[in-house]
């Protein structure tokens, strides 16, 4: 799902960076006000399997595959913050280490997948954990993917209205909402099933013996 | 110093080559990066059309089909597209390659120190994740069904929460052990 380099305008990317920076330094202020042993290399682990969880392919009817995000997996076993500070590290490194994402790319995606998706999958969760724990862990991975798709297929839709050639022709993305929204979202809603089924299926190996998996759980997370 | 001059010179490079909006200036610089690459250029050019080519040529087929469609004209913004995703992810594989993360970013001990341990787990976990991948296709004497993939899907993913859990922890007492933590306040 995330935006490589050279889509998107500094019209988009400088700003976004800024919302970006403010939503990092305060996640980083609430790592520090409970920094202890073991903050700074759960961070570190939790970015790794972060990593490795969107290199997990699920496959689509039709012989296709397609990458899961772990969106809402992370969310709900680790908390907004943590999940939103462990994709941005993993998104900085995909664009530096591996060339995949980008550096201009770097803000939207994390605040995408890692702010937006993150806190979907946790609204989710709350809201039916009383209903059903494994309706809800579904929930929480089906939204989180798809309200990142959403913001992902906004802002790139938002780019041909925001810089044009003086011969009308697009800068950066070419297409606009009418395109973006169904080409995006709809491939979304089949690979937040995948997703959904990841988180509840996770959830349930990790729910007898991990305490994170409570972390959507506790009074004042995110 | 001189990975953090890389990173600022890779990152400025970034940057501007998002206000060039002519193709000839922006197959310039390209020329430019492939040049300074010396005889790596071939394998970063290879490596660049690898990593840009699904997303671009995504957008561009589809940009080409809706300009064929509407009868209008769509090479430039097409070639202005490409040359300026082309340019950049060669600046990634060219630039981004020669610097040593961990003494760009050596200004913040605890940066560099999460940096370390991420990479190392990452690279630890991508072993690991192909071992999976191989054992589940050693395994399945025809190619594994939906339902086999999923679940394969699901048990990695839940394995390496756990795991992660345990290294955390292993990694938090191992550093407290040895004074880590001291150090730092």
């Amino acid at each position: 799902m995330h935006v490589p380099d050279g889509f998107l305008g500094p019209q988009t990317y400088l700003p976004a960076y800024g919302v970006a920076g403010v939503m990092w330094a305060a996640g980083l202020r609430r790592l520090r006000a409970d920094l202890d042993a073991a903050t700074l290399p759960r961070l570190a682990v939790v970015t790794a399997a972060a990593f490795v969880l969107m290199m997990i392919t699920v496959p689509l009817p039709g012989g296709t595959t397609v990458h899961v995000a772990g969106i809402g997996m992370l969310a709900v076993l680790f908390g907004v913050w943590n999940a939103f500070l462990s994709l941005s590290l993993v998104f900085l490194l995909q664009a530096l280490l591996f060339g995949d994402g980008g550096v201009t790319a770097l803000p939207v995606n994390a605040l995408a997948m890692g702010l937006v998706g993150s806190l979907a999958a946790v609204g989710a969760y709350r809201l039916l954990r009383r209903v059903n724990r494994d309706a809800a862990l579904f929930a929480a991975g089906w939204s989180g993917t798809v309200a990142a798709a959403l913001v992902v297929a906004g802002v790139l839709g938002l780019q041909p209205q925001l810089s044009r050639a003086p011969d009308g022709s697009p800068l950066f993305f070419p297409f606009g909402w009418k395109t973006t929204l169904p080409a995006v979202v709809i491939p979304h809603l089949v690979v937040g099933v995948a997703d959904g089924v990841l988180a509840l299926l996770a959830g349930r190996f990790l729910a007898p013996r991990s305490a994170p998996a409570r972390s959507a759980e506790r009074p004042g997370t995110p | 110093m001189r990975d953090r001059l890389l990173l600022l010179l890779y990152l400025g490079a970034i940057v501007a080559a998002t206000f060039v909006h002519d193709p000839a200036r922006l197959a310039a610089a390209l020329a430019v990066v492939l040049l300074v690459s010396g005889t790596r250029a071939p394998r970063v050019l290879g490596r660049a059309l690898r990593a840009a080519a699904p997303f671009a040529a995504a957008v561009s087929l589809g940009w080409l089909a809706a300009a064929w469609w509407e009868q209008r004209p769509a090479g430039a913004a097409l070639l202005r597209l490409n040359l300026r995703v082309l340019l950049m992810t060669c600046l990634t594989f060219a630039l981004a390659a020669r610097i040593d993360l961990q003494r760009a970013l050596g200004f913040s001990r605890t940066l560099r120190f999460a940096l370390v341990l991420t990479v190392s787990q990452v690279l630890t976990f991508r072993r690991l994740y192909a071992d999976f991948r191989l054992a589940l296709r050693c395994r399945s004497p025809r190619r594994a069904s939906t339902v086999t993939e999923l679940r394969h899907g699901a048990a990695a993913g839940a394995w390496f929460l756990r795991r992660a859990e345990h290294d955390a922890a292993e990694i938090a007492q191992a550093l407290d052990a040895r004074g880590f933590f001291l150090d730092q306040r």
